[in-house]
Formats: C-alpha cells, sequence, structure tokens
C-alpha cells in the first residue's frame, strides 16, 4: 500500500524520537485499566448506530492498525472516544460558529464549509461513503478485507470517492478524532491505561520537568493521566 | 463525738454560705485601668483600628452576614456557642450598654444582666485593653455600625459552662489580673507585647489550653505563652522555642505573613486566614514592625543555615527512578509541579513543605485537609492574588493521601509521625458531611 501515506509511517516517526527509545522498558509497565470497561465489541454507543459503529471500528482500525510494535486505535479504545464525543458539544458543533456562508468551492485554508455539524457528517458520510465501496470495492467499508479498506480509505482521503460538498470534510473530521481518541486523556474515553502515551514516551499531566531540562537522557518514569492514575 | 459533729456542721454551714456568697452575691465590673481627662475625645479612626486589630468581626460577623450582626456557630471543645450581635440595635445589640457595662464584657465576660459570657468571647485577653482602646471601641460600636436587628440561636453546651455560676468558678481561676503592663522600655517591644497579649489575642489560638481549658498562659514571661495550640483541629504553630517555625524567619518575613497571608517559607491556611484577612492586614507598618520586633525577641533569632547540597529526597524525586516508593512517586505525579523537588516551592506563591510547621504539625489534621481540599489565600491589600491549591480529594484514596502526607512528613528536613489511613477517612467523612 504505499500509496496510504498514515500505515505505520507515523508511528515509526513517533517511535523514532528519543522519547520512543524508552518505549520498550516502558511498555510492560502500562496499567490495563481498560481491563475494567467492557469489551469494544460488547460497548452500547450513545450516538452511533450499530452499523455506524462498525464503521468506526474497522476505519480506525486501518488508521492505527494494532500489527504494530505499539497499541493500535481498538487497543486505545478509539470508537468510543469518537462515539463520545459525537454524543456531546463537539456532534453538535456547540462551539463552533456555524452560521454561514458556506461555500464549498472556498479554499480549505478558509476552514470548514458546512452547515453540518460533526455528527451529522459522520451520519451522512458512512452511508454515502459506504455506497462508494459497495460499488468499487464489492462490499461495505466493515466488510472489506483490509487491503479493499485500505484502497477506499486512500480514495476517501484523496477525495476521490464523490461526496456531496457538504461532506467534504468527513475524512480529515475522522482522521482528526482518531488521533485524538488515541491521545487523549483517558477520562474521554480513548488512550486506554494510557498505553498509547506509555508508546511514545509522553509523561502525562505532571506538570514540572524542570530538572530534566537539558538532560540528554531519556526521562524513565511512565505517565499520570488527569484522575492521577499511574501507567 | 459531739464535739466532732459540731465542728463538721459549722465547717458545712460556713461552706453553704459561701456557696450562696459565690451564687448571689452581685458580680464586681472591673472598672477603667487609667483615668482619661473629662473631655478625652476618640480620635477620628482609632474605632475603626482598634476593631481591626482586636478583630472583633472574626467572630461577630457570620460568613456572608451583615457586619457584627452575630450568629457565627463557633464550636468548641464543650459545645457551640453563636457569637452575639453587637451592633447598636436597642433590642437585640449592644446600643443600651453603658461604657462601663460595655467595658465589663470585654474585661470581665460579663453582660449588664450580669449573666456570663463563654470565653469564646477571648475576655483572658482583653483584660489587657488599654482604656483608650476600650474608649475607641464603644465609640465605633455605639456610632459607627449600622444597627441590625438580628438574634441567634441558643448555645448548646456541656457541663459547668451551660450554668452561670460554673462560668463564675472558671473565670475566678482562669483570669488574670486586669490592665496591661509592659515588660521592656523600648518602645516597639512594648506595643508589640501589648498587641500579642491584648488586642490581637494570638494566645488564644497560639498557646495551649489547661486542663479547665484556660490559655495555660496569658503573658510573655511565661513560657508556657504562644508554644503552640490547637483552633478547630488545625494546630496554631508554636510562635517561640527551639520548634517553632518562624524562630529562622527575618522579621520581614513576619510581618509580610501577617500582611499578606504569604512569604518566602510560608502560607496562611485554617483559622489563621481569618486572622489575616480581617484584622492584620489591617495594621500599621508601625504596629506591624513591633509585633515582629516583639516576637523575635521570644525567639533567640536562628536562621537556618543554607542547606548544602541536595537531600536525599531530592535526589530520589530527581532521578524520577520508577522503581521509586509510592509516596515519592504521589509527590512527583500531584505536588513537585508547583512545590518542586526540593520542598521549596517559590517565594510568596507556592509555599515551602521542606520545614512548614503545618506539614510537620504534631496532629496532621492541617495536613489531610490541604491535601484533600486544597487551600485559597485571602486577598489582601499589598498582595490582592487568591492563590489557590487545588484539592486532590476526587484524585487520590485515603490510601494514597495518608502515604503522601508520611512521605511528606518525612521528607527532606522533615522528621515527624507517620499518617494513618483512618485519620485520612475520618476528615474525608468531615468534610463531605459538611
Ligand atoms: C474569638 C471570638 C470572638 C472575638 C474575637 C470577639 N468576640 Fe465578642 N463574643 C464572642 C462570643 C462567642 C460571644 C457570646 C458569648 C456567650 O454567648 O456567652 C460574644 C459576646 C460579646 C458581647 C456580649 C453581647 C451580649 O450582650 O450578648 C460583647 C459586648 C462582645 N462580644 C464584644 C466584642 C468586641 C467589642 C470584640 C472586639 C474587641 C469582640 N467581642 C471580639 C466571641 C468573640
Ligand atoms: C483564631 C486562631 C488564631 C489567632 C487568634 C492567631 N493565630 Fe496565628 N495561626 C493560627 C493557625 C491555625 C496557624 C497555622 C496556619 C497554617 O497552618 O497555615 C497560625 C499561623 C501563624 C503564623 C505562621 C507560623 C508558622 O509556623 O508558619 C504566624 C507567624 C502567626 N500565626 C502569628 C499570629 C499572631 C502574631 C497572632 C496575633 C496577632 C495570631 N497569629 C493570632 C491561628 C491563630
Ligand atoms: C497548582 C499548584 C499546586 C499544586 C499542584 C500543589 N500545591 Fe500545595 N500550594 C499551592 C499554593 C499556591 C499554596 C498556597 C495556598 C494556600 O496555602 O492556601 C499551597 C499550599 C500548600 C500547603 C500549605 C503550606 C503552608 O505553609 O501552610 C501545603 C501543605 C501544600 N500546599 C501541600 C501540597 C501537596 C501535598 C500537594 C500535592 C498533593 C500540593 N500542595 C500540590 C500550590 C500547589
Amino acid at each position: 500500500m504505499p500509496q496510504f501515506p498514515f500505515h505505520r509511517t507515523r508511528r515509526s516517526f513517533l517511535a523514532g524520537t528519543a522519547a520512543g527509545a524508552a518505549l520498550s522498558v516502558l511498555a510492560f509497565q502500562a496499567r490495563a485499566q481498560a481491563a475494567k470497561e467492557v469489551p469494544l465489541a460488547e460497548y452500547t454507543p450513545e450516538y452511533l448506530s450499530p452499523a455506524e459503529y462498525a464503521f468506526v471500528m474497522a476505519a480506525t482500525a486501518r488508521l492505527i492498525p494494532s500489527e504494530g510494535d505499539g497499541p493500535g486505535a481498538l487497543d486505545a479504545r478509539v470508537p468510543v472516544f469518537i462515539d463520545r464525543q459525537l454524543a456531546g458539544d463537539f456532534g453538535i458543533a456547540a462551539d463552533l460558529y456555524m452560521e454561514g456562508p458556506f461555500n464549498p468551492e472556498a479554499d480549505p485554508n478558509l476552514g470548514t464549509q458546512t452547515a453540518l455539524p460533526p455528527a451529522e457528517i459522520y451520519r451522512q458520510g458512512i452511508p454515502a461513503f459506504d455506497i462508494w465501496c459497495a460499488d468499487t470495492q464489492g462490499g461495505l467499508f466493515a466488510d472489506l478485507d483490509t487491503d479493499a479498506q485500505d484502497i477506499a480509505l486512500t480514495a476517501l482521503s484523496n477525495g476521490e470517492v464523490g461526496l456531496s460538498a457538504d461532506l467534504r470534510e468527513f475524512w480529515s473530521l475522522l482522521l482528526q478524532n482518531t488521533k485524538e481518541g488515541y491521545f487523549c486523556d483517558p477520562q474521554y474515553g480513548g488512550n486506554a491505561g494510557m498505553e498509547s502515551w506509555v508508546y511514545i514516551g509522553f509523561p502525562g499531566a505532571r506538570g514540572n520537568f524542570d530538572d530534566w531540562v537539558g538532560r540528554q537522557e531519556v526521562y524513565p518514569l511512565g505517565p499520570v493521566n488527569i484522575a492521577g492514575e499511574r501507567a | 463525738m459531739n464535739r466532732v459533729l459540731r465542728v463538721l456542721l459549722i465547717v458545712a454551714a460556713i461552706a453553704m454560705v459561701a456557696f450562696l456568697a459565690f451564687l448571689y452575691v452581685p458580680v464586681q465590673r472591673t472598672p477603667a485601668q487609667m483615668v482619661l481627662a473629662a473631655d478625652y475625645a476618640v480620635p477620628e479612626g482609632a474605632g475603626a483600628y482598634a476593631m481591626r486589630i482586636a478583630d472583633c468581626a472574626a467572630c461577630h460577623t457570620a460568613e456572608g452576614g451583615q457586619p457584627f450582626a452575630g450568629g457565627r456557630a463557633i464550636i468548641s471543645p464543650v459545645g457551640t456557642i453563636y457569637s452575639s450581635n453587637i451592633t447598636p440595635d436597642p433590642e437585640t445589640g449592644v446600643g443600651r450598654y453603658t461604657l462601663s457595662e460595655f467595658r465589663a464584657a470585654l474585661y470581665d465576660g460579663v453582660r449588664p444582666d450580669g449573666s456570663h459570657l463563654y470565653p469564646a468571647m477571648p475576655y483572658e485577653n482583653y483584660r489587657k485593653l488599654t482604656e483608650q482602646d476600650i474608649r475607641a471601641l464603644y465609640s465605633y460600636f455605639q456610632n459607627d455600625v449600622p444597627p441590625v436587628k438580628a438574634t441567634q440561636p441558643l448555645n448548646d453546651l456541656a457541663f459547668p459552662f451551660n450554668l452561670s455560676w460554673g462560668l463564675r468558678a472558671w473565670k475566678w481561676v482562669a483570669l488574670g489580673e486586669p490592665g496591661f503592663t509592659a515588660r521592656s522600655s523600648d518602645a516597639d517591644l512594648a506595643r508589640g507585647q501589648y498587641l500579642v497579649e491584648g488586642p490581637g489575642h494570638c494566645g488564644a489560638c497560639h498557646s495551649p489550653r489547661n486542663a479547665l481549658m484556660a490559655q495555660a498562659a496569658l503573658t510573655g514571661a511565661d513560657p508556657a505563652f504562644l508554644s503552640g495550640g490547637q483552633i478547630a483541629g488545625w494546630t496554631a504553630p508554636p510562635l517561640r522555642g527551639a520548634i517553632s517555625a518562624i524562630q529562622g524567619w527575618s522579621a520581614h518575613d513576619i510581618t509580610l505573613i501577617l500582611a499578606t497571608a504569604r512569604n518566602a517559607h510560608s502560607a496562611i491556611n485554617g483559622e489563621m486566614q481569618l486572622v489575616v484577612r480581617d484584622s492584620s492586614q489591617y495594621m500599621t507598618d508601625g504596629d506591624l514592625t513591633a509585633i515582629a520586633a516583639y516576637l523575635g525577641a521570644l525567639n533567640q533569632r536562628a536562621p537556618k543555615p543554607a542547606a548544602e547540597g541536595q537531600t536525599d529526597t531530592e535526589k530520589l524525586l530527581i532521578s524520577a527512578d520508577p522503581s521509586m516508593d509510592l509516596g515519592p512517586r504521589l509527590y512527583l505525579d500531584n505536588c513537585a509541579a508547583c512545590h518542586f523537588t526540593n520542598g521549596r516551592g517559590a517565594d510568596e506563591v507556592f509555599p515551602e513543605l521542606d520545614g512548614s510547621s503545618l506539614v510537620t504539625a504534631e496532629s496532621p489534621t492541617g495536613l489531610i485537609s490541604m491535601i484533600l481540599q486544597g487551600g485559597e489565600l485571602p486577598s489582601t491589600a499589598v498582595r490582592p492574588a487568591r492563590l489557590r491549591m487545588p484539592g486532590f480529594a476526587y484524585r487520590l484514596s485515603d490510601d494514597e493521601v495518608a502515604t503522601l502526607a508520611t512521605f511528606l512528613r518525612q521528607a527532606w528536613s522533615n522528621n515527624t509521625d507517620a499518617v494513618t489511613v483512618d485519620e485520612v477517612s475520618g476528615l474525608r467523612q468531615l468534610d463531605t458531611a459538611n
């Protein structure tokens, strides 16, 4: 899949930083908070329908796959994060300016050009994308094999799946929310067990590393989250 | 035999008469301790200032209530007591008090009707007020405070404090001589002694109490005076002696903490916050300097030798070694952001935890409360910022708080007993109940 830009490369990049070098040491320390929670497959979404949830599971699993040297999106429970965000203020664009005018022709640098709030973009974007998948790949996205899924996501990322102008943000939203769910504080449902923080060597919400500024060494202590849990 | 009986009867009769006299002889009211000129007039502003240095507001103004209308609940070891309305309202306040009745309330703890005030009203200390300050206060509470009609709930006290004669007997034992005697001819030291022993009633909290719940000493000549006390479960640290933190402080450190609730070492929490908020921040520079001079004289000032190098605690914290115990780990995860790995915080912003009297107090109540609930410094004219420390009750279990508190009490140069989980659970329940 040479044309798919997000496969492995981003994690290799992260793991390649100085912080990443400590990962193998730290990984075993991660406390499996996730174990306390219901398995992803049994999670009852607050916003997403069963079909939409199946899509989000399948899509995020390809954006950050589990078959690598760190946790994947599903290990980090990214779908839970996305569902909870869409069910809340983020989903209804409570904090966004939504009065328009919207001009689908506008330069993407001018920002979002749709009257649809994020939850609605997922609601309309998923079936529209599934139609494209069915037509070109022979099935709904969630039912495709991983190679076909990667081809579909690549097409989506290149704007080649014929989405309406209103849904222009679907891909960037999906990708952004996947990253957010991967690296968020665990209180938001993602980054289960702080495993993605452990993976990149991010020490979490500790607040003061004065003593370590300028030291050319790996900071050895695992992360702490906003709830004060340790990993 | 008959003779013995007769003697016993006579003794009993005398005791009975003495007891009846004790009950029924009118209470004595201490007269003015100094004769002022017949045309003496209270100087402009002296009334309000005397009210500030004596901190009448601390007890007589309920939180969010009308000024001096009373009703503040004071929880004491012998029961709950409600402060009086001391606005000039004639029915519910002190509007009908004569000067000598007002003086008697402050000197003798006696109301105009002869009933006795519970010593939550610090007349043990106010007994030393000068006649000028009595006049100033009288004028202030008759003329400068707006009258408010307000009654307060009945006191709920245990024996013998619920009985008038019990209080009377208590006063016979507890009260010292009225009036103030300076022990130094130095004007600053004398003024400092007056403020501390008299109106400032510092000893009401900072001196221990004896078996009768009276202040163990009322003057600096007695080493028990300001040697440390308890208030509302918190420790009012010793202000003198080898274990007092302030003996390592400069005079500037002392004036600064009284004026702003913060200095290079410490921050003020607990009941002392009310002292700073309502009283000491209003003291003139001259009076603050006098208090600092007097407290300095009670201590052989011994500035702490500058710490050499890093302590073991600091080294451990800096190492960020994943195998460290839970205590230091909790400190790094929760506290080091502001109080730093050397436990010395930042001057006037983040107080020192190394050598802090709050951290090392015998009773860990104050420390546990700080960790669970956090704190907020009062805004003062000189330092308006209400510096806040967040509470950690939501973030730390009782076990973790006990482990962290124990670590702090033994970290850096601190060396005090461990804290138990039960102590933490008890305080957490109290907090959630309130
Ligand atoms: C530490 C708390 C405290 C402080 C400080 C304090 N008082 Fe009181 N005061 C009380 C309490 C409590 C009572 C009620 C006692 C009782 O009911 O037996 C009281 C009662 C009184 C009374 C009796 C009123 C009545 O008729 O019931 C007067 C007068 C009075 N205070 C004046 C003052 C003045 C003036 C000051 C400042 C110089 C002052 N108090 C400072 C706690 C305090
Ligand atoms: C109502 C009770 C009360 C009164 C009255 C009181 N204090 Fe305090 N004081 C305390 C408590 C409690 C603390 C501990 C505060 C803390 O731990 O943050 C304290 C702390 C202090 C400290 C800091 C000591 C240290 O070791 O950090 C100084 C200095 C001080 N008081 C001086 C005074 C002076 C001077 C007066 C009289 C003008 C006074 N206090 C009156 C209760 C009181
Ligand atoms: C965000 C910064 C911050 C953090 C984090 C923090 N503190 Fe504080 N702390 C403060 C400030 C500001 C004060 C002064 C405010 C006050 O005393 O009410 C303070 C005061 C204190 C005091 C009172 C000291 C005195 O002289 O009376 C203690 C004890 C304390 N902190 C302990 C802790 C402990 C233990 C932790 C970790 C669980 C912690 N603090 C975390 C900012 C912080």
